[in-house]
């Protein structure tokens, strides 16, 4: 490995995983199940900004991906009696071979069509899963029932924090290395990248098996903490909406971003529950988002970096309009 | 002497128009050739096909004796071809040692993690096209046309290319400009590079170049020192509108 | 068989009706407007409300509708697209958030139950053993007028032919004399209009409920995708052709499988044609 990180961003991390591990000691089961959504919510937003964020190919299809994983370890344990310790494997190995054969002919198309094509997988799949063998998937009203890997909000909290932890640092340190400069240079450049002599269909098709790992990784997982499975509750547009808003919010294209706006998101959310128990607080979500993006496209992390007037100030949005006119 | 890069036949058509139209022509190991012509002769289509980002209907393009004309760009590339745009294409959020870093990338995911950046072949590759050690952390949006288009050759030199094709590098230069990046070229000419240029501004193109083809509607029409193709009959027809 | 002719042939018109309004911004402003479905919501719940809540006659509830699309066309423009200069990620990301956003909001005004339109044109007639309501009939017959007005207006007058020039050229455009913000801006609006007077058709035919701007969308999109960008002619085609499938699938096959046969075309048609059937056409 050879990324670039400093003293300073060890302390970091290792001041924030340390924290979140006291964390179970000082507040209620009830915080805890809050910070537990967080968790999973915080590595389906990373996974999607590290393909987005990254390449800047839009992803409308990110519930697709989470759902296979899903589905794919919940039918395997539920149906079949797979053990959780090798469904949730082969659930990840098939999210990543499914989304590649899907997506492989969608990275050659550009700009907003990728964008539609994954909005029509995801729509595709939300149809296919009641339809085709209702028997197996559980049709319409999903699965419940589903093995749990451990119970209570402690060891969950454990559990989900873990996973997100690991995948944070490994997404985090591949984004320090030249692999990360050349994935963002894509999203900057694409022609540039190619005519620097380096093979862009392997590089987004990387960016995406590991976007789709951690959505394997991600959707795997949560299935065995909710123990239930319902198509309208994974291949819907307001969960991709939680998904991007979630990056959005935090910042897209870095990984603390998409983690932290998780964070804020869910604890917005049960801020705002008693006032707005029912979808209506998606009203308040996306308004704060569009908001926030019409302002500061990189989101809450660049307005606290540029506040705080860490590094150089580079005036990034004007250079990246004038190299989109 | 033996031809380093040898366009051979190149024909494309885009609909029914031919932009380039049975065109042929080499450069030879440590040459510089000015391939002039009037706007729309197809000069700009050339280094597409000789990079391979458009796809030829016939004709060959060969480095060093070796038939690049199926391979992608990237790997023309690392064989061994490069070019620069008529409007640079810097990375705008990124600063010019990470732009200049991309350039020096290996096409190997392996490594690009395995191994980190090399900053003193950023600062000497940026120092070579007369950035200063201060400009390495500056952001495209700060740089000057000037200094884009010696950014867009420091990118294409990390490529350690045996040929580049430069696409009108005095377009938007201030006339300072011009005569760095005139002196420049001069100067990796001397360690041996070998050039092929387009350019607008015959002036500053002149003293740059051994020889001169002069091409309109896709093909070739003239062929010799710059002197004898620019008193070329048909050269002077084609500029004049003829 | 002649049942699934006529029922082909109303909802095709339907669609072609839902699809060209979506067309039109993605021809001439170059953009995805993904809050286009909340167009067709928001045009049926003013419908909704202002005739079978307030009871107002229908023609000024339609009226009503097709004002608060072409005021959330104006709005969208000003405050959305025109900021963001035609970012396309950012365009995409920040309509879809848009689109959200609103059905939130219905949901806030109206809860989320699912209301039920009264026909605008009450009466069934019966075609070989099929019944056929007049509103159905109905609303293909506005949604064809509506379709020969703007193929009139796009090629008859001044400001349409303005919007077929920036839509093949928006700087060759502007440099002949054409204020192109001015055109976005009125396409827009008529965008907004279509949408709204889709939504009140589309409604009547289905229901009227916080989350039926998704369905919309991934008509238009698919008939955009398909049928090629900005071409009226592709259009129709492809609105037929998804609107006779979905009656084929759902007649011979399975009705919940109607949906998969537009995605499947999408997906197709996007991986090995990537200009769509038609290529790009003249508006």
């Amino acid at each position: 490995m050879a990324a670039d990180i400093k003293t300073r961003h060890v302390l970091l991390w290792a001041i924030f995983i340390g924290g979140m591990c006291l964390l179970p000691f000082v507040t209620t089961p009830g915080t805890l199940r809050t910070i537990i959504f967080a968790n999973y919510l915080a590595i389906f937003a990373m996974s999607w900004d590290f393909l987005t964020g990254r390449t800047g190919y839009v992803s409308f299809g990110h519930p697709f991906l989470i759902g296979i994983g899903a589905y794919a370890s919940a039918i395997l344990s539920y149906r079949y009696g797979v053990p959780v310790a090798i469904s949730i494997p082969l659930a990840v190995i098939i999210t990543m071979i499914g989304g590649t054969l899907f997506f492989l002919p969608a990275l050659r198309i550009r700009g907003s069509y990728f964008a539609l094509v994954t909005l029509a997988f995801m729509e595709l799949m939300y149809q296919l899963v009641q339809v085709i063998r209702p028997d197996i998937t559980g049709g319409t009203r999903g699965m419940s029932g589903i093995q749990t890997i451990t119970s209570g909000a402690f060891n969950n909290f454990y559990l989900s924090f873990a996973l997100m932890a690991v995948i944070a640092v490994i997404l985090w340190t591949l984004t320090r290395t030249r692999l990360g400069t050349a994935l963002s240079a894509i999203g900057m450049n694409e022609e540039s990248v190619r005519g620097s002599g380096l093979d862009t269909t392997k590089l987004k098709l990387f960016a995406f098996m590991v976007s789709a790992c951690v959505a394997g990784i991600g959707g795997a997982f949560y299935v065995h903490y909710l123990g239930s499975i319902a198509p309208r509750n994974l291949f819907d547009i307001n969960f991709l909406f939680t998904i991007i808003v979630a990056a959005l919010i935090g910042g897209a294209s870095t990984v603390v971003g998409p983690m932290a706006g998780a964070f804020f998101l869910t604890f917005l959310l049960e801020y705002l529950r008693p006032w707005l128990p029912g979808s209506e607080r998606y009203f308040v979500y996306g308004a704060i988002a569009l908001v926030l993006y019409m302002y500061q496209p990189k989101g809450l992390y660049q307005i606290i970096v540029d506040s705080l007037g860490i590094g150089k100030s580079r005036n990034k949005q004007e250079a990246a309009g004038d190299s989109a006119a | 002497m033996t031809a380093l890069l040898e366009v051979s036949r190149l024909v494309k058509r885009f609909g029914g128009i031919s932009a380039v139209n049975d065109l042929s022509f080499e450069v030879n190991q440590g040459e510089s050739l000015g391939l002039i012509g009037p706007n729309g002769a197809g000069k700009t289509t050339v280094f597409s096909l000789i990079m391979g980002e458009h796809r030829q209907n016939s004709g060959t393009v060969t480095l060093a004796g070796e038939d690049l004309s199926a391979d992608p760009t990237y790997l023309r590339i690392q064989k061994g071809v490069s070019r620069t745009y008529q409007v640079p294409r810097p990375f705008a959020d990124i600063n010019v040692a990470e732009n200049i870093r991309v350039g020096l990338m290996p096409n190997s995911i392996r490594r690009m993690i395995s191994e980190g950046p090399d900053p003193d072949a950023e600062l000497a590759l940026a120092r070579s096209v007369g950035f200063a050690a201060a400009d390495l952390e500056k952001t495209p949006g700060e740089l000057s046309m000037g200094d884009l288009r010696k950014l867009e050759l420091a990118r294409t030199l990390a490529t350690a290319p045996k040929v580049m094709l430069l696409d009108e590098v005095f377009a938007g230069l201030t006339v300072g400009e011009i005569t760095q990046i005139s002196d420049l070229l001069a100067e990796k000419r001397k360690e041996g590079m070998t050039y092929v240029i387009v350019s607008h501004d015959l002036r500053s193109l002149e003293p740059l170049i051994d020889r001169a083809v002069a091409m309109t509607f896709g093909h070739v029409i003239a062929e010799g020192t710059f002197r004898e193709v620019m008193d070329n009959e048909k050269v002077r027809a084609a500029y004049l509108g003829h | 068989m002649l049942q699934v002719l006529i029922q082909g042939l109303l909802l095709s018109g339907l669609y072609s009706l839902i699809a060209v309004g979506f067309t039109l911004i993605f021809s001439v402003g170059r953009v995805l407007n993904l809050a286009y479905g909340a167009y067709l919501m928001m045009g049926a719940y003013c419908y909704f409300y202002v005739t079978q809540t307030l009871g107002i006659p229908k023609p000024i509830g339609f009226v009503l509708a097709a004002s608060v699309g072409a005021m959330a066309g104006v709005l969208k423009y000003r405050f959305l697209v025109k900021p963001l200069k035609g970012d396309h990620v950012a365009v995409e990301i920040s309509t879809l958030i848009l689109a959200v956003v609103i059905q939130a909001g219905i949901v806030f005004i109206f809860n989320d139950s699912a209301k039920v339109l009264h026909p605008i044109v009450p009466g069934v007639i019966w075609v070989g053993g099929a019944a056929v309501t007049y509103n159905m009939v109905a609303a293909t017959l506005a949604s064809w007028a509506i379709l020969v007005l703007l193929y009139l207006f796009v090629r008859r007058t001044h400001t349409g032919r303005a919007m077929q020039a920036v839509s093949m050229d928006a700087k060759g455009a502007a440099l002949s004399g054409i204020d192109p913000d001015k055109v976005n801006m009125i396409t827009w609006v008529i965008s907004g209009i279509l949408g709204a007077a889709a939504g009140v058709f589309f409604a009547s035919y289905t229901q009227v409920n916080p989350s039926m701007w998704v369905a919309p969308l991934i008509i238009a999109v698919a008939v955009v995708i398909v049928g090629g960008i900005g071409s009226i002619l592709g259009t129709l085609v492809v609105a037929h052709i998804i609107g006779f499938m979905e009656v084929i699938s759902t007649t011979f096959i399975a009705a919940e499988l109607r949906g998969v046969f537009t995605m499947l075309l999408i997906i197709v048609v996007l991986v090995m044609m990537p200009k769509g059937l038609f290529g790009r056409e003249e508006l």
